[in-house]
């Protein structure tokens, strides 16, 4: 297989683990009266950032000419990610939350291995 | 020609026998680091626990789900709010032994349009606590005052904001240090606060079976013994003297919870012995293996020129160079696991749980890390043994 596209594979599959992960089982909190906090809006955030790291990641396999690009918009989707929850879209107040307990947690270090894998795609097609 | 270069060679040119050996190693350490730092976590959450009751016996209703409930609050800081006559506080005092009463008064707030934050509110009396105010007093300078509250270190709000709790304002004046106890998500007030906060409570609907203002009730009166009286005799005397009324013995509760650490303690070590053992012996039969699969290799070395003990040297640097590569590896990922998701271990284990300092992490992980390379080393100590016996000729001709 092609080393330029292997990074693209593994984002792919990290994506997917960001987007459904995000609905599932790294889901935010669920409140006792039914009610949506701030950090509902952070995962509905970080699935739309998951399935956009998805389609970049596919086009990474598609397309040749555009690669470094593309890998290029996956490490900065990546580092929006980690952004996202806690620090541009706030969280439940208390730590022990598990918004705050697995899903941000987990959602940093998914991005951040989203966005070395793009670097290093980045790496591969940059060199001859 | 040296035994180091030609090592780091022969690592570099075989990237996936090397990955695996690392792999190996990274297990190793992965389960020494984690299972470390969740054990001292334990025990620090345990001492701080011991440290921050600082009565020797609590006074709660007698209800049976008063003590349940003020237990779970200390250990996993769920919510309660039960309370009993503040009578009680004088009763305990004529009792022979008693030196100090303290009462606490707790509310439990809600998640709702009322509140920024579902929390437990405690009220202490500042001019009788003997508990609280020193870790008050770490992080407070001054009286706490009317309105004002101080928060634990997991409750999100920083210094001079404002909290609603029952649509009443309350500014935060101070941050408690961790304790790693359910009272890290507590907030703390003074009497007349919370006579304020449980009007309010009753305003909104919340019925905690007391009157609105009612300043005659307490949730908790934390008793220090007197040097010189037996802690057991006086905990019989006031369960004797006060009705409806359960004595608590700290120590009681101490001991349950250190039981609890004991048993996960062990377990913990358990695991890490047979996870060791075993990769110990994969590490050993795949050294030998690879010993025997690189012969003619070492067989040309010694031919031109390479020492016995040059060949066992290089054996040995290899395996410690993998130990190292599997330490960082190891101790990175668990690091990951346990400090990401400190919050999550905590509530799963339902015990105090306070992260041990910076200094003693260090410690620990480099203790990881020489662990690695020495068992890395002895894992190949024999193949190494072996392969200084090589026999260049034998090994050329027999490919073995």
């Amino acid at each position: 297989m092609n080393r330029k596209i292997v990074p693209g594979c593994i984002m792919f599959i990290l994506s997917l683990i960001i987007a459904i992960g995000s609905t599932t089982f790294l889901r935010p909190c669920v409140h006792d009266d039914g009610s949506v906090g701030a950090c509902w809006w952070a995962g509905k955030a970080l699935l739309g950032l998951g399935c956009l790291l998805a389609v970049l990641s596919v086009l990474t396999i598609l397309s040749e000419r555009a690669r470094f690009g593309i890998y290029l918009s996956g490490t900065a989707v990546s580092l929006l990610g980690i952004l996202t929850p806690g620090t541009i879209i706030s969280l439940c107040s208390m730590s022990s939350m598990r918004c705050r307990a697995v899903m941000q947690p987990a959602m940093i270090i998914l991005f951040a291995a989203a966005g070395l894998v793009s670097l290093t795609g980045m790496f591969f097609c940059a060199k001859p | 020609m040296k035994a180091f270069s030609l090592s780091l060679k022969n690592l570099i040119r075989k990237p996936g026998r090397t990955a695996m050996l690392s792999l190996l190693t990274a297990f190793l350490a992965l389960s020494v680091f984690g299972g470390s730092v969740i054990v001292l976590s334990l025990r620090a959450g345990l001492q701080s626990l011991e440290a921050r009751l600082g009565a020797d016996i609590i006074l709660v209703p007698s209800e049976a789900q008063s003590r349940i409930s003020f237990q779970n609050m200390l250990l996993q800081g769920t919510s309660g709010a039960f309370y009993m006559d503040a009578s009680v506080m004088d009763k305990a005092m004529d009792v022979p032994g008693v030196e100090k009463a303290a009462p606490q008064t707790f509310l439990a707030s809600l998640k709702a349009d009322c509140c920024s934050v579902k929390i437990q509110v405690i009220g202490i009396d500042p001019s009788r606590d003997f508990t609280v105010q020193p870790w008050i007093a770490r992080s407070l300078t001054g009286a706490l005052g009317d309105m004002d509250v101080v928060v634990g270190c997991k409750v999100e709000a920083g210094i001079g904001e404002i909290i609603r709790i029952y649509e009443q304002r309350c500014k935060v004046v101070a941050r408690l240090e961790p304790t790693g106890t359910g009272l890290d998500t507590a907030v703390y007030c003074n009497m007349d606060t919370m006579n304020t906060l449980l009007a309010a409570a009753e305003a909104k609907g919340v019925s905690h079976k007391i009157s609105s203002g009612d300043d005659s009730v307490v949730s908790a009166v934390y008793i220090k013994v007197r040097d010189g009286y037996d802690i057991d005799t006086v905990n019989t005397a006031l369960t004797g003297k006060l009705r409806k009324v359960t004595a608590v013995r700290t120590r009681s509760m101490i001991t349950g919870v250190s039981d609890s650490l004991a048993g996960i303690s062990r377990t913990v070590t358990i695991m890490i012995v047979v996870i060791w053992a075993l990769a110990f012996m994969i590490l050993f039969l795949a050294y030998i293996l690879i010993v025997r699969e690189r012969s003619r290799e070492f067989a040309v070395l010694r031919l031109i020129g390479a020492s016995r003990n040059m060949l066992g040297r290089m054996a040995l640097i290899e395996s410690a160079i993998c130990g190292l590569i599997g330490g960082f590896t190891g101790i990175g990922l668990a690091s990951i696991g346990v400090f990401a998701f400190s919050a999550l271990i905590e509530s799963s284990l339902g015990l105090p749980y306070l992260i041990p300092d910076i200094s003693t992490i260090l410690l620990l992980a480099a203790g990881t890390m020489m662990l690695s390379i020495v068992v890395s080393a002895l894992a190949s100590a024999f193949a190494a043994w072996r392969l200084s016996r090589v026999n260049p000729g034998t090994a050329l001709r027999e490919g073995c």
